[in-house]
């Protein structure tokens, strides 16, 4: 346990001094969140059936959460690790292999929550209100931080199957149709009938739906159980997978 | 230290490594280290250095055959292993983000030992190896003798049995190089094993109390250098051609008694005898006779380049542009 908490620091370190990797990752769900729901305001007056009584961009919200938070950092911090050499250092160490992925998951969270405090920040700034109160924007920012762990697992496996920084670095591409197609911009009954059918059948989608349902709807606790079950799913997933691959590596 | 175990430090029995593609890249060596020597594993690029290396370190398993370090095998016990070996491969294992005193108190963390132990250790450690100025830099900054002397330290952080130095001077300027050699010879002095891979000759020459040579994954000699050189039983004589024909100049030379072998250089001519200085004068007389004159003749004992050729057919590569100390 001792030496995951000390990675885990180290890891976190790395966010606070290198802040060049974090911040400019920011500006993309900054700029779609402010883009998109300049686009559609007029298309989507709060009048709108679907956001009870809110702007659009209360709307737009949680897939600026997303996008915040689903980043190759901790897969980039790692291949960039493999190359450097100190990887082999670690892996050479009496340690579990398995403290070195869970050390740098455990940064990913406090990424994920700073990334996701900031976005959220804006948002109430450009007019979002939160239906169920601070205690749903706190688990707003936690469940996407946690969505964003599960993604980090992803970028960590691609990075220790290809040992490639480049591959790593665009790994996020195949997160993009996962990401549109989803309701990301107005609910399922509002897609056309093959897009529903793939937003429905695309568990991102319910991810989307259970953070939007905190800042519209209130506490819906079956899209909230949807959204967490899906989140747990895809950690349980990828980290297994990150795990074995790194027990594997080498081998 | 750690409870030293009994038996030789490192040893191997027809370790094999086979990567993908069928390439072997280590075929059956058996090595045998004693405790407390500075063993080199002296080969060129490609010889099966690295990977021998990180078998020892459990970094790789091997496909065949066994070995043991510190007197536990490396398959069977990996984690009782890694406890008991201090690391510094060929690239230098360091944290770009961490300074240098972050990176040994979190080595010695990853070791075991607690926090107050592991200040004073890392302490201890930047002052060992002459970075006390530089400890609270980050390590992105250091020179490239200094990541290594880093790179050395945080393999100290438990007081090792046994020391793993892969190519540790590769690419470092002579200064930084023999400020390597003395740390390698303290940490010896101290009771240490240390097994160091090097393809520069005079580091394996000065360094090491026995050394192996492996060329395409197999030990082909193995011995002190004083021992291996001695084993060459001749003297080398090198004639420097300065413009002379070297066809011509060998088939001067050709009849002189005790001439074993001529091996042609790029500028000179090398002449393996029984007796370097006692053949000088025939030496002179033949080329006289034939109508030769060459730039130098210079007598010398076998180094261990000429033990590398004996043995593999070849010089050891790049052992031209090796820099004195």
């Amino acid at each position: 346990m001792n030496e995951l908490v000390l990675l885990a620091r180290r890891s976190v370190r790395e966010i606070a001094r290198y802040p060049e990797s974090t911040i400019p990752a920011l500006f993309i769900p900054l700029f779609f969140l402010a883009v998109n729901v300049g686009q559609v305001s007029k298309t989507f007056p709060s009048t709108t059936p679907f956001l009870r009584g809110q702007g659009y961009v209360a709307f737009q919200l949680p897939v600026s959460l997303m996008f915040a938070v689903a980043t190759a950092g901790s897969g980039l911090a790692l291949v960039t690790e493999i190359d450097l050499g100190y990887f082999d250092k670690l892996l050479a160490a009496p340690i579990r292999r398995s403290s070195i992925i869970l050390g740098r998951l455990a940064a990913d969270l406090v990424r994920g929550v700073l990334g996701a405090t900031v976005v959220l920040v804006a948002g109430l700034a450009f007019g979002a209100h939160m239906q169920s109160g601070v205690l749903g924007a706190v688990v707003l920012v936690l469940l996407s931080a946690c969505f964003g762990v599960g993604y980090a697992g992803f970028a960590i496996l691609v990075a220790l199957r290809t040992r490639n920084v480049q591959a790593t670095n665009t790994s996020f591409l195949l997160f993009f149709p996962l990401l549109f197609l989803t309701p990301n911009f107005v609910p399922f009954d509002r897609l056309t009938p093959l897009m529903e059918t793939l937003a429905r059948i695309n568990p991102v989608s319910y991810v989307i739906d259970g953070l939007r349902s905190l800042v519209i709807e209130g506490w819906n606790w079956d899209k909230l159980g949807y959204c967490t079950a899906v989140i747990v799913g895809l950690i349980a997933i990828l980290t297994s997978l990150s795990l074995r691959a790194i027990a594997n590596y080498d081998r | 230290m750690q409870e030293v175990s009994d038996g030789p430090a490192i040893e191997t029995r027809s370790l094999r490594r086979t990567f993908k593609g069928g390439v072997e890249a280590v075929r059956g060596v058996d090595l045998t280290v004693a405790r407390g020597e500075v063993f080199g594993f002296l080969g060129p690029n490609g010889a099966g250095k690295t990977t021998m290396v990180r078998m020892l370190c459990t970094l790789l398993p091997p496909s065949g055959g066994s070995a043991t370090v510190a007197g536990i095998d490396v398959e069977g016990d990996p984690a009782q292993v890694r406890r008991r070996i201090g690391v510094a491969l060929q690239e230098i294992g360091l944290d770009p983000v961490q300074s240098g005193r972050e990176l040994l108190e979190l080595q010695c963390g990853l070791y075991g030992i607690p926090g107050g132990r592991a200040r004073t250790r890392a302490t201890e450690l930047l002052e060992l190896v002459g970075l006390s100025d530089a400890a609270d830099r980050r390590t992105k900054t250091y020179s490239g003798g200094m990541k290594r002397r880093l790179d050395l330290a945080s393999a100290l952080v438990h007081s090792p049995e046994v020391l793993f130095l892969d190519e540790p001077t590769t690419g470092l300027d002579p200064s930084s190089r023999r400020t390597i050699w003395e740390e390698v010879r303290r940490i010896n002095e101290a009771g240490t094993t240390v097994f160091l891979t090097t393809q520069y000759l005079e580091e394996a020459d000065r360094l090491c109390d026995r050394l192996a040579i492996i060329d395409a994954g197999a030990i082909v000699a193995e011995g002190t250098p004083q021992r291996l050189k001695a084993e060459m039983g001749h003297d080398v004589v090198t004639l420097a051609l300065d413009g002379a024909d070297a066809e011509a100049t060998e088939a001067a030379v050709a009849g002189l008694a005790g001439l074993e072998r001529v091996a042609a250089e790029p500028d000179g001519l090398v002449l393996y005898v029984e007796d370097g200085a006692g053949s000088i004068a025939e030496i002179v007389r033949l080329l006289e006779a034939g109508g030769i004159r060459v730039g130098a003749i210079t007598v010398s004992r076998p180094s261990l380049d000429d033990v590398f050729l004996q043995a593999t057919g070849r010089r050891l590569e790049g052992a031209k542009e090796e820099v004195t100390a």
